[in-house]
């Protein structure tokens, strides 16, 4: 009994810290932009299967993607060369060097053979941009619509980014290598040394980003525009670029939870969406602002899935996602409470 | 004199509505102008237009020999456009110093020892940031934070200074603070916009004023000789309803 409980808590622990980073992003989003972003899950997706393409030799997919944005940017920003021809040109010719190198990176990457870890860095940095590329898409150009119409075209993009996903990969799914293969025996339980890489990756990651916004200035930046953004634009802190770079963060952090996860579940063009409202589930809890509380969240989205997978694997992700009932109710009464 | 801001024709609205209505004035550098009007004349929408984060329908402004239209809030600030806003707009989670150190945001490539260096002028100016320098923003009074207002968007080096109603909601004696603190930059050479309800304490500033009413300017001229104008006395000095006998008598 002791080693089923034992099993079924790292099983949860290591599926909530996955869901951590996702949840993360989340919030990370939400507070800088105001989008609820349906699509966070894809860059689990797009961090997956770019692993699994990097890790078998394969040029990915995602670099089409990534130049495909780049060239849209470009087109984007047309209106620019007439009125200053100088910075527009600055402009193009940034991004172009910028699709130069990230194919450069990706032939090295390839060529050299990189172990895991190596092919997870460049992994992460063909998919981190395509975060700031549809925050350019679709939340730059209307700034100042409500949340629902975010919400919907978070929806959108999700589906377009799931059909680019099965237009590049097709619907079959890939083996993807974990960092460290095996594991070890903890008294009765096995545990794989790829819990471990979970486990450090994501407090690495969340250690990073909290270091990032609480002792550098660009960091402090990003939460004044999270707090203000009329007060930010009036300090000269340029908001969209402050949205841009949360929704890059957030792409980053999701994709990394998708190369960890991967091994464990092998990677396909779907495997996104779920994982993004078990993120958001545990994000609901700390109302998509809290961090500190969302981790909560997600730890009991982690350990429910785990013991329900156990006791009644059918209906995991009912039970789940019913989760999302007492929550919102929960915060109801608490946001009722502080409005007293 | 050399014109640092010039507008004209400056119309600005809310979708039909127009809240300024083809205004144009001038200031030169190192001058301070006041804009005095009753609530909802448009002051606030004339300070959010020269900040940018509101467009015009139709007019330009002119910073510097340079038309502002295409321009960014950032790039405004950059080129030392600043505001102290009516509402303040802090962020209530982050330290007095932080706000400091934001308004110098687009300075923070310029290296440690210059934004010490600047720290200390905004801490010798206004000395009560100093003590509070750790507290969160949104624990402060509203008389520190509007010297955390004022205070950070010093930081940012102003070449204008826009000042939305700095008295409104505060204590006699820190009203007084703030307005040495303006003195004391105006003595500096620093032009400025002071809006203001309470007109006495605008005028006293100025050197210029403009009564703003309903999005038009009614009346403008040199601060000593506004502040003898019969409309403002009537409606902006307190004065209205002894000028209202006087005109009726007549
Ligand atoms: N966001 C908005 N949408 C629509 N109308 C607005 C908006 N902001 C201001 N207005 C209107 O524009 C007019 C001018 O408002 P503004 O805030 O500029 O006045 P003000 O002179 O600053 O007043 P106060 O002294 O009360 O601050 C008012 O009639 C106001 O109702
Ligand atoms: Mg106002």
């Amino acid at each position: 009994m002791t080693d089923t409980v034992l099993f079924l808590l790292v099983d949860g622990l290591t599926s909530g810290l996955v869901y951590a980073l996702l949840a993360l992003s989340l919030v990370l989003v939400f507070t800088v932009t105001r989008v609820v972003n349906i699509a966070q899950g894809e860059y689990v997706m797009l961090g997956a299967l770019t692993l699994a393409d990097l890790l078998q030799g394969r040029m990915p997919g995602t670099l089409y993607l990534l130049i495909g944005g780049l060239v849209l940017c470009v087109i984007l920003d047309a209106g620019r060369w007439r009125r200053d021809w100088r910075q527009a040109l600055l402009y193009a010719s940034g991004l172009v060097i910028a699709g130069v190198a990230a194919l450069a990176l990706t032939r090295g990457a390839l060529a050299l053979h990189l172990p895991v870890i190596g092919m997870m860095v460049v992994a992460l940095i063909l998919v981190a941009p395509l975060g700031a590329l549809i925050y350019r898409f679709t939340v730059h150009p209307i700034p100042n619509a409500t949340t629902i119409v975010f919400v919907i075209i978070s929806v959108g993009v999700s589906m377009s980014v799931q059909g680019l996903g099965l237009l590049i990969w097709g619907a079959n799914p890939y083996p993807v290598d974990p960092i460290a293969a095996g594991g070890v025996m903890m008294g009765p339980v096995f545990i794989p040394y790829q819990s471990f890489a979970i486990l450090i990756t994501a407090l690495l990651a969340m250690g990073g980003l909290y270091l990032f916004s609480e002792f550098t200035l660009v960091g402090k930046a990003l939460q004044a525009s999270a707090m203000n953004r009329l007060g930010a634009q009036f300090c000269g802190i340029p908001v969209n670029a402050a949205g841009a770079l949360a929704f890059l963060l957030a792409a980053a952090f999701s994709a990394v939870s998708g190369m960890l996860l991967a091994p464990l579940i092998t990677a396909n063009y779907e495997m996104g969406f779920m994982v993004g409202l078990k993120g958001f589930v545990g994000g609901a809890m700390g109302g998509l602002i809290d961090y500190p509380l969302s981790l909560v969240g997600v730890m009991i989205v982690g350990g429910l899935e785990s013991t329900s997978a156990y006791v009644a694997s059918a209906y995991r992700d009912v039970l789940v996602f019913s989760l999302l009932i007492p929550i919102l109710l929960w915060r109801n009464t608490r946001s009722r409470v502080e409005a007293r | 004199m050399t014109k640092l801001l010039e507008v004209a024709n400056l119309t600005v609205g809310y979708g039909e509505a127009i809240a300024i209505d083809d205004i144009s004035f001038s200031v030169a550098r190192g001058e301070f102008v006041t804009f005095i009007g009753p609530n909802g004349a448009g002051k606030t929408t004339l300070l959010n237009n020269l900040m940018g984060v509101l467009q015009q329908t139709s007019g330009t402004v002119t910073f510097a020999g340079e038309d502002l239209k295409m321009l960014k809030p950032e790039a405004r600030v950059a080129r030392g456009i600043v505001i102290v806003p009516e509402r303040r707009e802090l962020f209530p989670g982050l330290s007095v110093e932080d706000h400091l150190r934001l308004g110098a945001f687009l300075r923070r490539h310029q290296g440690r020892a210059k934004m010490a260096a600047a720290l200390e002028r905004i801490y010798a100016l206004l000395p009560k940031l100093k003590e509070r320098r750790k507290q969160l923003a949104g624990t402060l009074s509203g008389g520190e934070q509007q010297m955390v207002a004022v205070g950070r968007a010093l930081m940012a080096e102003p070449q204008l200074l826009m000042l939305d109603e700095p008295s409104t909601g505060l204590a006699p004696r820190i009203t007084e603070e703030i307005f040495e603190a303006i003195d004391r930059l105006k003595a500096a050479g620093m032009t400025g916009i002071l809006v203001e309800q309470n007109a006495n304490l605008a005028l006293s500033v100025a050197e210029r004023g403009f009564v703003l009413e309903v999005g038009n300017v009614v009346a403008s001229g040199e601060a000593e000789q506004l502040r003898q104008d019969p409309r403002v006395l009537a409606a902006y000095l307190g004065a209205g309803d002894r000028y209202r006998e006087a005109m009726t008598d007549t």
